[in-house]
């Protein structure tokens, strides 16, 4: 019997060979901006995204799901107010108040927030945070999981993990300081950092703990990197946090991937050093400095590539037949194909066109059985 | 000539404690301020920008540099006030409307003021009627354009248009810049240049103003 794309998918990411090459696109930006926007092509108005993709030949694709695990509070009071399309929440403590200013973006779908105004102002609040952390309680988000993954069948993905987009190092940088305060902190106050990112690394802990309750496959541990900013601190604070999750879930059975559709050419090596299983959005020329072909040889034969198709080539600003030549390119540079999913990187961007999905698919039909020869 | 050879040193090594020592003593020896600034502040940022560039050096490096600058300028500051220091020009710089993301954005600041640009910075999510405001209240020789997301790349190529609709296309250079720009679609958009870091922002910038 054929193989669902969902084993598929979960067959190379273990690294187990296939007869032909997966493809698993990602169209949320396209799709959310379009329903926020009401600019749908007039012959998917009002279809859902999953059943677009199966429109276009691709199963049901990429579907993002925040976490199976959601956080509630304890012995602290959090009060959230919306004010569209702002949210702000203030967390009371004993130990004193603090807040944050959240934002959505229509632009990338309603579920994405940026923190315009970060919980760390000042040397003052590390206690607070701590406290915070310390005081946050895991709990199951399973049942909003499933709905999700009885929606996307065995013909996709559910993309999710324990703890939302990043892992306990990245929250702590980006979402809790923001970089260029992580970068100062981190020279003027390096034990207050290092002690709040033992006390994130312990919420975490807890939330792959009850995250085990779920039957989730293969779990997003962190997203979003540029070579730029990790690198400097990614063997110090990054590696070994990797390690211990991957540990952990390929203890209890589970695959461990990380979303990188950034600049990848100084962090590939360090990525090669963890034992993750998936690199997922891989974005290769030209929309990063980096060749597929480095990152099939920097990130080496035991971890499952996924994306090759950087954004942009879904633009208008690209022709079909360059569109055609690229993936026609790709596949080959690929060769002999094993560990490698075809995605995008990171996302069928709001603008592009739809129609580019089936010819991945054609593409993939005619050149895209495995093991591909040059 | 006093040797600023020290504070340049300093400043590429991002360290703000000797930076201010340096620019201090170089005072007390007679180096002016407009020397100071050039021959050992932006001479350290360029080096650090040309590191940048080459893989060399990181955010954090940057950040530090462009701090012990920040930390030595303060030090000069009283002393120009009343004085013109000459430019290497004026540049107005944003992240496009809907994009909420600016440390890209940040970085090419950093490194075209520590190259002796006038930087007129406008933050992010910025409406493309402010930049035109903007452009022509600043009489920008520049404007430099941010984006992160393949959804925000597009309200660049809107911004060159409402510049075109106000007539000032002619009078000020489109640099472009962010994760999912290529040369190509600078050249698509009709922008004048694009840049893939803060460290070569500073050359194309003067090159676009023949520097």
């Amino acid at each position: 019997m054929a193989m669902t794309r969902k084993q598929m998918i979960l067959a190379a990411a273990r690294g187990e060979y296939l007869d032909k090459l997966p493809f698993v696109p990602r169209i949320d930006v396209w799709y959310n901006y379009n329903v926020a926007n009401d600019k749908f092509p007039e012959k998917y108005k009002g279809w859902r995204q999953t059943d677009i993709l199966r429109d276009q030949g691709a199963g049901t694709g990429q579907y993002r799901f925040w976490a199976v695990v959601r956080e509630e509070y304890r012995d602290m009071e959090v009060i959230v107010t919306h004010d569209e399309p702002y949210i702000m929440t203030e967390y009371r403590t004993p130990l004193g108040t603090i807040a944050k200013k959240d934002v959505f973006s229509r632009y990338e779908g309603a579920w994405i927030v940026y923190e315009m105004e970060k919980l760390f102002k000042s040397e003052k609040d590390y206690p607070i945070i701590k406290y915070i952390m310390e005081h946050t309680i895991p709990v199951e988000n399973f049942e909003a999981f499933r709905k999700v993954r009885d929606e996307v069948g065995e013909d996709g993905m559910v993309m999710t993990g324990a703890i939302g987009l990043w892992s306990a190092p990245q929250r702590v940088m980006r979402e809790i300081l923001g970089y260029e305060q992580f970068f100062y902190e981190l020279a003027d106050h390096p034990a207050e950092v290092e002690e709040l990112l033992e006390v994130m690394k312990d919420l975490e802990r807890r939330k792959y703990e009850v995250a085990m309750g779920c039957d989730l496959e293969l779990f997003n541990i962190c997203a979003n990197w540029s070579d730029d900013i990790q690198t400097p601190v990614f063997r110090k604070y990054f590696t070994p946090w990797f390690k211990e999750v991957t540990d952990f879930l390929h203890a209890h059975g589970r695959l461990a991937m990380v979303h990188i559709d950034g600049e990848m050419r100084r962090l590939n090596p360090l990525l090669r050093e963890t034992d993750i299983d998936v690199a997922e959005a891989v974005t290769p020329a030209p929309q990063s400095l980096v060749p597929m072909t480095e990152f099939r040889r920097e990130l080496g034969d035991n971890m499952t590539i996924w994306g090759g198709i950087p954004s942009i080539l879904f633009e208008p600003m690209y022709s079909d037949e360059d569109f055609d030549n690229y993936v026609k390119n790709l596949l080959k540079e690929m060769a002999p194909g094993y560990r490698f999913i075809v995605g995008m990187g990171d996302n069928l961007p709001f603008d592009g066109y739809i129609d580019r999905v089936h010819r991945v698919v054609e593409l993939i039909d005619e050149y895209g059985t495995l093991p591909i020869e040059i | 000539m006093v040797d600023l050879s020290l504070l340049s040193k300093a400043i590429e090594e991002g360290n703000r404690d000797k930076a201010v020592q340096l620019t201090t003593e170089a005072l007390s020896k007679g180096a002016s301020p407009p020397d100071i600034i050039t021959h050992g502040l932006q001479s350290g940022m360029g080096v650090v920008g040309e590191k940048f560039s080459s893989g060399e050096y990181f955010l954090p490096d940057m950040l530090m540099a462009a701090r012990a600058m920040t930390a030595a300028l303060e030090i000069l500051k009283p002393l120009l006030e009343g004085t013109s220091m000459a430019t290497m020009g004026r540049v107005v710089i944003g992240t496009v409307e809907g994009d909420m993301h600016d440390i890209g954005k940040n970085v090419v600041a950093t490194f075209l003021k520590g190259s002796g640009f006038e930087v007129f910075d406008l933050g992010n999510n910025v409406p493309d009627k402010r930049f035109v405001e903007e452009v022509r209240e600043k009489k920008a020789d520049i404007l430099g354009l941010s984006a992160l997301l393949t959804t925000t790349m597009p309200n660049m190529g809107r911004v060159i248009k409402a510049l075109e609709e106000a007539g000032l296309r002619s009078s000020v250079k489109v640099i472009v810049g962010g994760a999912p720009v290529t040369q190509d679609y600078a050249n698509y958009i009709g922008a004048d240049a694009y840049a893939h870091d803060g460290g070569r922002a500073v050359p194309v910038c003067k090159q676009l103003l023949g520097k």
